[in-house]
Parts: structure tokens; sequence; C-alpha cells
């Protein structure tokens, strides 16, 4: 079996979406540049696309009140959201863990984090990476991800910032902006997320901030929306994905901004 | 789309009655529960507010679908990049089902296709695409051997194709 015959079994994998990266990203090389597996590509992976519709709800399940409730939640979000470049809700951080994390210190996450962002541009911009460039200016939230990475890297090293140590990283404060710095989070297993919380000065009750998965070496470099009041403490616990309104569970940490 | 593009909030509202099943459907899932579905629905349609200009030509349900699915595997893998976008978007729509087969899709149709596939071919398929696992896991939980799994899963499509294109012709 010649090395087109080994590709070609596994276009259907490709077009299913179940490949691991690294073979997910050599099939693809190879559908780029041949007629054969670009075609059972185009062919399986629209049959792969409508897979989705199998899960379409009804919306009598769904039901009539959460119905209405959800397009009120998305249309309102819309109607304050600017078309501009965002991530999600959920934030998820990159996936890609640093080669070794020689010292747990400050310097070590800003190089890992300045360097990742770095990474990230550059494979953007890089001339061996074309149709991933095209790919990725198509695909704006990845690139505003890149973008939003460069900002908080930034933030980390303004002048007159804040660090407040955490076992798993440092809470980073600079004028009313808020970053967690965080390494070596587990997973928080299937089906949760973490998620970070705040305390207003003056509140006994934490409220709910973003949620946010860390990548594959458990790194995490996230900013807050930023709190019409200012903190007292900042913390993060493992919940259900979505998010829940109060911590559910043990928080990972709270650390007091003081 | 094209009114959306223009920031018309009533065009964005009748993509949204068109559109939300499908969203909040795949939400729960792959995600197996009602609030994240929530989250992912309002995630993906500010996408398409927000970011209109990443939805570029094609059947924009199957652009949908295959956005819901990538924010949902964001959830379940912490992955931001994923490698199926290295393929040029023109490969895409060469041999892509017909815009008017696509145009009858819904959920009945879909799942009625996928119950003309045989069980072995059915299961590693949906594992798949709303499990978010790779194929090497699916050949573990199923305990089959890879290159069994591999070509079952391409027996699969073609068939799920097939049917629906048959769905279509009815």
């Amino acid at each position: 079996m010649n090395e087109h015959d080994e590709l070609f079994e596994s276009v259907a994998l490709l077009a299913l979406g179940v490949l691991p990266e690294a073979e997910a990203t050599a099939v693809a090389a190879h559908v780029r540049d041949c007629a054969q597996c670009r075609a059972e590509y185009a062919e399986l992976r629209s049959a792969a696309d409508a897979l989705g519709y199998a899960a379409e709800a009804d919306a009598a399940l769904i039901g009539g009140a959460d119905c209405k409730r959800l397009k009120a939640r998305v249309m309102d979000a819309a109607a304050t959201a600017t078309p501009a470049r965002r991530s999600s809700d959920t934030i998820v951080p990159l996936r890609r863990a640093p080669a070794a994390f020689a010292s747990p210190g400050r310097t070590a996450w800003l190089a890992y984090a300045a360097a990742a962002a770095a990474l990230i541009v550059a494979i953007v911009s890089s001339a061996n990476y074309g149709v991933l460039k095209k790919q990725y200016l198509a695909e704006q939230n990845d690139v505003a991800r890149a973008s939003d990475l460069q900002a908080r890297v930034a933030a980390m090293l303004v002048p007159g910032s804040r660090y407040y140590a955490i076992p798993q990283g440092e809470v980073v404060e600079n004028d009313g902006r808020i970053i967690f710095a965080l390494r070596g989070l587990p997973d928080a297993g299937p089906g949760k997320v973490y998620q970070a919380w705040t305390l207003a000065a003056g509140a006994k009750t934490m409220a709910p901030s973003v949620t946010f998965v860390p990548d594959r070496g458990g790194i995490t470099l996230i900013e807050l929306p930023r709190s019409a009041a200012p903190l007292a403490a900042v913390a993060v616990s493992v919940e259900p994905a979505g998010g829940s309104k109060a911590p559910t569970s043990t928080p990972t940490f709270v650390r007091k901004l003081t | 789309m094209a009114l959306v593009r223009e920031r018309d909030a009533g065009a964005f509202e009748a993509l949204y009655d068109a559109y939300y099943r499908v969203v909040y459907g795949i939400g729960v899932k792959m995600l197996g529960e009602a609030a994240a579905a929530e989250d992912l629905t309002q995630a993906v349609f500010l996408k398409i507010w927000t970011s209109p200009q990443a939805y570029r030509e094609g059947n924009f349900g199957a652009w949908v679908s295959r956005v819901t699915r990538n924010r949902a595997l964001d959830v379940l893998r912490g992955r931001a990049v994923r490698p199926e976008s290295e393929i040029p978007h023109d490969a895409t729509m060469e041999g892509s089902l017909d815009e008017t087969v696509f145009a009858m899709i819904d959920g009945e149709r879909v799942r009625a296709a996928l119950a003309t596939l045989p069980e072995e071919q059915r299961r590693p398929i949906e594992l798949g695409f709303f499990g978010g696992i790779t194929h090497e896991e699916i050949a573990r939980r199923t305990q089959t051997p890879l290159g069994t799994i591999k070509t079952r899963i391409r027996t699969g499509l073609h068939k799920l194709r097939a049917a629906l294109e048959g769905s279509a012709a009815r």
C-alpha cells in the first residue's frame, strides 16, 4: 500500500473530525494536493456536516418558556455586542503546553505566554502555512484569541501591576484588570469547566465570572470581565459546563487582592 | 446572511428561529446538559452576529452545524485549533451535498437516514461526531480493530450521504 492509499483511508476520518491532530494535519496536507482525496473529502464532509441535524431539538422538548427565555437571552446579548473580534464566553486558552517549566516564577510565565502568543501569530502569518493562515483569517475567533492573548500578556507587563501568588500561578491586577496566569490545572473532568468568581469589596457573596478550560498542559491565561466595583478577592472552582450561579465545589483557590 | 452582515436585527432573529434547534440540540447531545447547551447557543449566535464574515459560502446549515460542533469540542477538549480547518474552503464545496438536498434536511430526515445504517457503522460515526473522540478511542471503546473502524466510518458516511440524497429525491 503506497502513501496515497494509506492517506485515502483516513480521509473519511478527517471529514468526520475524529483524527488526532498530528494525523489530521498530515492527511489535510495530502488532501490539498490530491484531487481524488479532495473529492472524497468533499463528499463525506457534507454528509458529516448533516449529522448535526440528527440532534435537532424539538421546540416542545426545550419547553415554551425556556425557548422564549433563551431567545431573549441571545437577542439581548446580540443587542449589546459589537461586531468585533471576540472570544467565546467560555474562554479556551492555548492548547500547547510549554516544553518545560524550569521556573515556576513570573518570568517563566511571561516568557511562556509571550512565546505562545508569538507562536500563534507566527502560525497565522507564516508563509509555510499559507492555507492555515487563510483559514485563520476566516475564523475570526481564532485570530481574536491570539490578539486577546497578546493583550493579556501586555497587560501583565504594564508597570504598576500587582501580583498575587497562588499555588497554581499568579493573579495579576492592574487598574481594575484581573488576569489569571495558571499552570498545572488538571482537566476539570467530563462535562465540567473551571469558573472564576469575584468578591466585590464589601460584598458577602461571590459573583460568577467567566468559565474556562485549561489547555492540555494545564495552562490558562485569561482576563476576567471588568468589575464595576473594586474587588476584594477572586476564586476559581470546578463547575458544570456552562457555569453556576454560585460555587458548587470546594474552590481550587481563593485569593484576597490585598 | 447578507442582511445579517448589514446588521439587520430582524434577519438575525429569523436566522435564530431557523437554526436554534439544531444548535441547541447539538449542545445538549455533546455537552449533556441544558445549561451548557444554552451557553453554546448564545456563543454560536453571537459569533454569527459579531463575525458574520466568518461565513463565506456554501450551505449555511452545514456551516452552523460545523461551527456548533467545533464550539462544543472547545468545551469538551479545551482545543482552540482544529486541523481540519486546514482544508481549503473550495475543497469542501466540490461534490458537497446539493444545495436543494441540504435545503430539505431536517432532524427527522437525518435520523431516518442514520437509521438505515447498520449499528456497526452508525455507532462509530455517532461516537465520533457527538462524542468528540478520535477514531483510536472509538476503536478502544467498541473493542474493534482500528482498520475496521476506519472502513466502517467511511462506508457509513458514504451510505449516509446516499440515504440523504435518496430522502430528498422522494
